[in-house]
């Protein structure tokens, strides 16, 4: 109970307070040099959320729809946090939470962006609603897929024995699939381009998001962010657990296990950091897709991802 | 063909049709015939003879000798440099002539402009709605008839009403526009759809009509026009200026220095490559590219020091008057115009190379936004637009202006019909650009700059076309009594393209919509002519439609 509350304040800080930061560094280390512009401070996203937080809500379109989803799509990127392990091995609700409880989760999130959109009037909202639901129904599979060949290869639902399985037998073939699957996936999850489609600044002003202002915008914003950091986790965590670092290391004892603890979250830290500014890397040289090219190019890596999956129940 | 041989051929043609045939500058002939012939005449020299349609421009004539109304249909000859315009009065209430639309089909936008301008209906026109003026201008007021004064500020028309198609069945409806961020000015495309594909569209623009055209031919003198011109276009100015001060000199044959030729050209070329540039980095941010935008924007920044320092100006370089310019181009600028527009050939070469081994971008460009050649020929469409669509014309060599002779230019055409031809013309002319400017700044002859210009005579008429980043301008001007021109029409390149996006987005994705319309370069504010306005208030009110339309009228008086 003392690990799951401790964990979980600790993955909620990360998710929620060091996602900005992390959204920071892209824009000014990877973005601006890119672009060869100054940038804004690393901070600025925070001042952001402040800002918007801060602001008025303006809304149009009559109905609940559009309160809500924003409001769905937060917590569940925050019960994904909790579901996921962040570098101390075990997730925080790990004995209440499995692989099956994050996807059903994750979905929920992507579908609070639908909701966003099919709940707003503008013809602009609802191609984007449109749009994000053809990129769900392709992306979300493909997800479901990578973490089914971590599942098949240690018959275990549960992430920690996932990675405690990675540990033990090396970088597998399958593994392999797995992690490359996850990481193009997660240009999507991120909203990143070139698969920010369903948004489309120049072509549907926003799209689901049109008529978000304010606190909602914020939300919106913030679950982004987070969720780049609980998805890039699960890459760094589960699937790529190296180095491993344990109380052994240290001589053992007390001491030696908080130190590796905190080495442990630190390392996962930095992986994540390599993964989103791989993600950001991404996002600024790549033009956005039409939808046609982006569910091209899912099916076939969805097909990328069938194939690891087979190559799992074959090992 | 020379001009002898058109003349002969036209009369020989049609006889006693045609009742007078000009040519009061060399290469510009004026044909008038009879109203009942003009289709018959433009149908043979659009479709057997293989001209042009330029633009048509109506003149209220009323208050000269010959009274009633000249409707001037311009045709240009490219391969033999020729300007052939067909010339018809009509008179009485409600002056109308038959629509050449049907057989030509790039005049359908002008003669819609000549009735919502002068008055004069086109008869069996496929589409006579209103084009220029706004939808509640009252429907008895032509704003360039010569009794409506230019500020006239009529009374609404209470029963107007946007007049727009409706979606075809099954289809609904994407606004793009009146305000659209990526096109940034007000134009209004309402696209026809059915899920993701564009079955259909209909356009709105010239919202904000400036009414420049009635300033220049009421309130300005010859040589105040040119400053007003400049301002028609916030990127190509220069070529408005250049053109309308190059009618001047045909209608009154002004021989203009050759170092002020020179100096024209220089900045024209200036201009076409900032602009080029700046399109480069809108079309990349339009498909979501931004990083094509920051840094070719990086490059593009040199070109408008060097023109501040030039003119004093980054842009709207205030240098054309009538017969000349009026600043030089120092000596000891030379080199650093060398210099900058050296470094940005070079920059923009590797731009070019990384953009061709780019396959996304390049699944975003390549087929997409097709204009069929058949289709490029008779929307007659200029420009890049054209020569993306394998349409081997460009002003700089079809009429040879400013100093093109003597600096020879290389067409640069691509034969594919879709955005990447037209980004390729577009990226190959900013380098012929920068290679003009290299070979014309060592061979600029020293000399004067400003022709020596006598009394303007009234009566003449004068055409000039100049070739834009965007495609021609064309001005044609009928000069005044009291150093004032009675006439001055204004076509922008933006003009004719515009038409072609119903051909070019039919059947593509919405996605492809933006980057469709932003391949033309299209630049609203040329067509539009408008205005803005900034109203700041304290409070917050939710204004209606009524209330906008009367606070904008009330800030413009």
């Amino acid at each position: 109970m003392a690990f799951t509350i401790g964990a979980g304040i600790l993955n909620l800080l990360i998710a929620l307070g060091l996602s900005p930061l992390y959204e920071g560094i892209v824009r000014k280390m990877v973005r601006a040099r890119i672009h060869s512009r100054q940038g804004p401070p690393i901070r600025q996203p925070y001042y952001d959320l402040l800002k918007l937080l801060g602001k008025e809500d303006m809304q149009v379109s009559p109905g609940r729809l559009l309160s809500v989803a924003p409001q769905a799509a937060f917590a569940a990127v925050l019960l994904a946090a909790l579901l996921v392990p962040m570098g101390l091995g075990h997730a925080p609700l790990a004995p209440y939470g499995d692989v099956i409880v994050l996807i059903y989760v994750m979905t929920l999130a992507a579908v609070s962006v639908v909701i966003a959109g099919a709940g707003s009037e503008s013809p602009y909202a609802s191609i984007g609603a449109g749009r994000e639901v053809m990129l769900l129904l392709v992306v979300e599979p493909t997800v479901a897929i990578a973490l089914l060949i971590g599942v098949v290869q240690t018959h275990s639902l549960h992430f920690s024995s996932i990675a405690e399985w990675q540990l033990a037998h090396g970088l597998t073939a399958p593994t392999l699939f797995a992690a490359v699957a996850l990481f193009l996936a997660l240009q999507v999850q991120a909203g990143k381009l070139p698969f920010d489609i369903a948004e489309a600044e120049q072509e549907l002003m926003g799209g689901p998001f049109i008529e978000m202002s304010g606190p909602k915008l914020a939300l919106f914003k913030w679950m982004f962010w987070a969720k780049q950091v609980v998805f890039a986790s699960i890459l760094t965590a589960v699937f790529l657990p190296w180095p491993h670092i344990t109380p052994a290391l240290f001589g053992g004892g007390d001491v030696a296990a908080v130190v590796a603890g905190a080495l442990a979250v630190v390392v996962n830290l930095v992986k994540i950091l390599v993964v989103v500014v791989l993600i950001g890397l991404v996002d600024v040289v790549v033009p956005r897709l039409r939808i046609d090219q982006a569910l091209n190019y899912f099916l076939a890596l969805m097909f990328v991802a069938l194939v690891g999956l087979a190559l799992a129940f074959v090992s | 063909m020379t001009s002898q041989e058109l003349i002969d051929r036209i009369k020989r043609e049609f006889g006693e049709q045609v009742l007078e045939a000009r040519e009061p500058a060399p290469k510009a002939v004026y044909f008038t015939i009879r109203p009942e012939a003009v289709v018959r005449i433009a149908d043979y020299v659009s479709n057997e003879m293989d001209g042009r349609f330029l633009i048509t421009a109506g003149t209220d004539e009323r208050p000269l000798p010959e009274g009633g109304f000249r409707v001037s249909h311009i045709f240009s000859f490219d391969k033999d440099q020729l300007y052939c315009t067909l010339q018809a009065r009509v008179d009485g209430d409600k002056p109308a002539i038959d629509s050449i639309t049907p057989k030509v089909r790039g005049a359908y936008w002008a003669e819609r402009e000549l009735y919502d301008a002068v008055g004069v209906e086109s008869r069996n026109h496929p589409d006579p709605r209103r084009l220029i003026l706004a939808d509640d201008w009252p429907r008895d007021v032509f704003p360039l008839r010569k009794d409506v004064p230019f500020d006239l500020h009529p009374d609404p028309d209470p029963e107007a009403r946007p007049q727009m198609a409706e979606p075809p069945e099954g289809a609904t409806v994407f606004p793009i526009g009146p305000f659209f961020p990526v096109l940034e000015e007000p134009a209004y495309f309402r696209v026809f759809v059915e899920g993701e594909t564009v079955v259909g569209c209909d356009y709105r623009g010239f919202y904000n009509h400036r009414g420049i055209e009635k300033m220049g031919d009421s309130a300005l003198t010859y040589n105040q026009v040119p400053f007003i011109a400049e301002r028609i276009c916030g990127i190509c100015g220069f070529i408005h200026s250049t053109c309308y001060c190059q009618a001047i000199e045909q209608a009154t044959e002004i021989e203009v220095p050759i170092r002020a030729r020179y100096i024209r050209s220089i900045m024209l070329e200036l201009e076409r490559i900032h602009s080029h540039i700046l399109w480069l980095g809108i079309a990349g941010h339009i498909i979501g590219f931004d990083t094509v935008l920051m840094q070719s924007w990086r490059i593009r920044e040199p070109v408008m020091w060097l023109c501040e320092k030039i003119s004093g100006n980054r842009k709207t370089y205030g240098m054309n008057l009538v017969g000349g310019v009026r600043r030089d181009i120092r000596k000891e600028d030379y080199d650093e115009i060398l210099r900058v527009v050296g470094k940005v050939g070079q920059e923009l070469g590797e731009v070019i190379d990384a953009i061709g081994g780019d396959t996304p971008l390049m699944m975003r460009l390549k087929g997409v936004g097709h204009i069929p050649v058949q289709d490029a020929r008779e929307i007659c469409v200029t420009g890049p637009t054209a020569r993306g669509s394998d349409r081997w014309i460009d002003a700089r060599t079809d009429h040879p202006y400013a100093a093109y002779d003597e600096i020879g230019v290389e067409i640069k055409v691509h034969s594919e019909c879709d955005v990447l031809a037209r980004t390729l013309v577009r990226l190959e002319e900013t380098l012929e650009a920068v290679r003009e400017i290299q070979k014309a700044i060592p061979e600029m002859p020293d000399g004067p700059i400003m022709a020596e210009v006598h009394e303007i005579p009234a009566g003449r008429e004068g055409v000039s076309v100049v070739e834009a980043p965007r495609g021609e301008a064309i001005h044609y001007v009928l000069t005044g009594d009291d150093n004032h021109v009675y006439r001055w029409r204004v076509r922008a390149p933006t003009y004719p393209n515009l038409q072609s996006v119903p051909v070019m987005i039919q059947g593509e994705q919405i996605a492809d919509v933006p980057i469709c319309i932003g391949s033309l370069d299209p630049c609203f504010s040329c067509t539009e002519r408008m205005e803005v306005v900034d109203a700041k208030t304290e409070e917050v009110k939710v204004y209606s439609q009524q209330e906008l339309t009367e606070l904008s009228r009330s800030k413009r008086r």
